[in-house]
């Protein structure tokens, strides 16, 4: 049998009888049903768990995806946050310090007010860089009115006098140099003196009579007689008070009500103040 | 998208001609008609004509190298696709053939660049079960 010819060719045969059969289906032309139903739902059933399989892991492959670009986008949401962040903190700052600065400025108009008397505001834009003298820059000038010997005052007291003016900034010598002068007395004893900055650092006042009754703790206040401050502005406290060395007049240590180094901004009596009258001390 | 039961209807007529194996193509052509909600036969038809034509090509070719097999899986899917149109458009507007051709010819070209790689797969899946291979492709 295997020698025969329906043997031999049996691959030809087998196509042949399967084309038959095909066109067969198709001249049926019409899909009936009953007979296509049966081996399409075995076939779905076979497959079903494959094409679970299948879907199942394209999901987890598609979930997979989302939450990387997910992540990815999230990320650079969150770098783009932290900028925004940094600014919103850099912002704040600005607002904190304009908030400070706008107070200070209130502060200072209210001194004006107080003082009656005209002046401007300034900034204070630097400071003797070598330490030798005791000065400090501001940042308005003779354009913007000021002159030399003019009064230049803080809200907490005295900062010194005008030497030196140019077109928009001007040189403060503070109190606190030993170059600086300031008649002033004791607020409470009405004892009066020079006050002068000492080389070491601190403020002294001079010339006070070995009598005069100073304790620590007292107010030392502008005199006026100078013609530059007005009269009661606030100099320093008297810190010491020592009889040690010889000599006609007291030992006086004063500290100064401002700190220097901490100034910001200043003011600028414009108008000069006319010198009291000398009094008799009584 | 690549035809891959053309592919394993011509690596079945080329390296595995055997009655069984039409047989096979056959039914893989009627799970394709059952599925796919065409006229039953249709594809059923047209994979058998690819496999003699693939069992053809293993009779005169001394060596069925998979470059033939190639060739055959693109006219294979041009033949299938063409015919397809054809029959179930009851072989009327073959004027508009000519807009389907574009489309056909991609699948065509798809389908016969994945080719050498199911024959290797389906190769070494013959080795592994110890099937022997007509017309060993190099």
């Amino acid at each position: 049998m295997k020698g025969s010819f329906l043997w031999r060719n049996r691959v030809v045969f087998t196509t042949g009888l399967l084309l038959l059969i095909a066109l067969h289906f198709l001249s049926t032309g019409v899909r009936p049903e009953a007979r296509a139903n049966k081996p399409s739902l075995v076939l779905m059933e076979a497959v079903k768990p494959l094409l679970v399989v299948e879907s199942q892991m394209a999901d987890d492959a598609s979930d997979f995806l989302h939450n990387y670009f997910d992540l990815v986008s999230v990320h650079q949401e969150n770098l783009r946050l932290e900028q925004q962040v940094a600014q919103l903190e850099g912002q704040q700052r600005r607002m904190v310090e304009l908030e400070a600065e706008n107070r200070h400025l209130a502060d200072l108009l209210e001194l004006r007010d107080a003082l009656d008397t005209t002046a401007i505001a300034a900034n204070v834009i630097g400071s003797d860089a070598t330490g030798l003298s005791r000065t400090l820059m501001l940042s308005e000038g003779d354009r913007q009115g000021l002159r030399r010997d003019m009064a230049v005052i803080s809200i907490n007291g005295v900062v010194g006098k005008l030497i030196a003016v140019s077109h928009d900034a001007a040189r403060v010598l503070l109190v606190s140099d030993h170059n600086s002068a300031l008649d002033a007395f004791d607020q409470r004893s009405r004892a009066r003196g020079i006050v002068a900055g000492v080389v070491e650092d601190g403020l002294a006042m001079k010339y006070v009579d070995r009598s005069e009754d100073i304790k620590p703790g007292d107010m030392i206040v502008t005199s006026g007689l100078d013609g530059i401050f007005p009269r009661g502005l606030l100099v320093g406290t008297v810190a010491r008070v020592s009889k040690e060395r010889p000599g006609l007049f007291l030992n006086v240590e004063v500290k100064a009500a401002v700190d220097f180094r901490e100034l910001e901004q200043v003011m600028i009596l414009t108008t000069r103040v006319p010198a009291p009258s000398v009094q008799n001390n009584g | 998208m690549p035809d891959l039961v053309l592919i394993l209807a011509v690596d079945l007529g080329m390296r595995h001609p055997r009655a069984l194996t039409a047989l096979m193509a056959f039914a893989m052509g009627y799970a394709v008609d059952a599925f796919s909600g065409v006229e039953l036969g249709l594809n059923a038809l047209l994979l058998t004509v690819v496999f003699i034509f693939a069992y053809w090509l293993s009779r005169v070719l001394i060596s069925a190298s998979t470059a033939v097999g190639v060739m055959a899986v693109f006219v294979g899917v041009v033949f299938s696709d063409v015919g397809n149109y054809l029959i179930s458009s009851g072989l009327a507007p073959a004027d508009r053939l000519h807009v389907l051709m574009p489309a056909v010819l991609i699948q065509a070209a798809v389908t016969a660049l994945l080719t050498p790689s199911v024959f290797q797969i389906t190769g070494w899946g013959a080795r592994m079960v110890g099937l022997r291979m007509h017309g060993a492709s190099r």
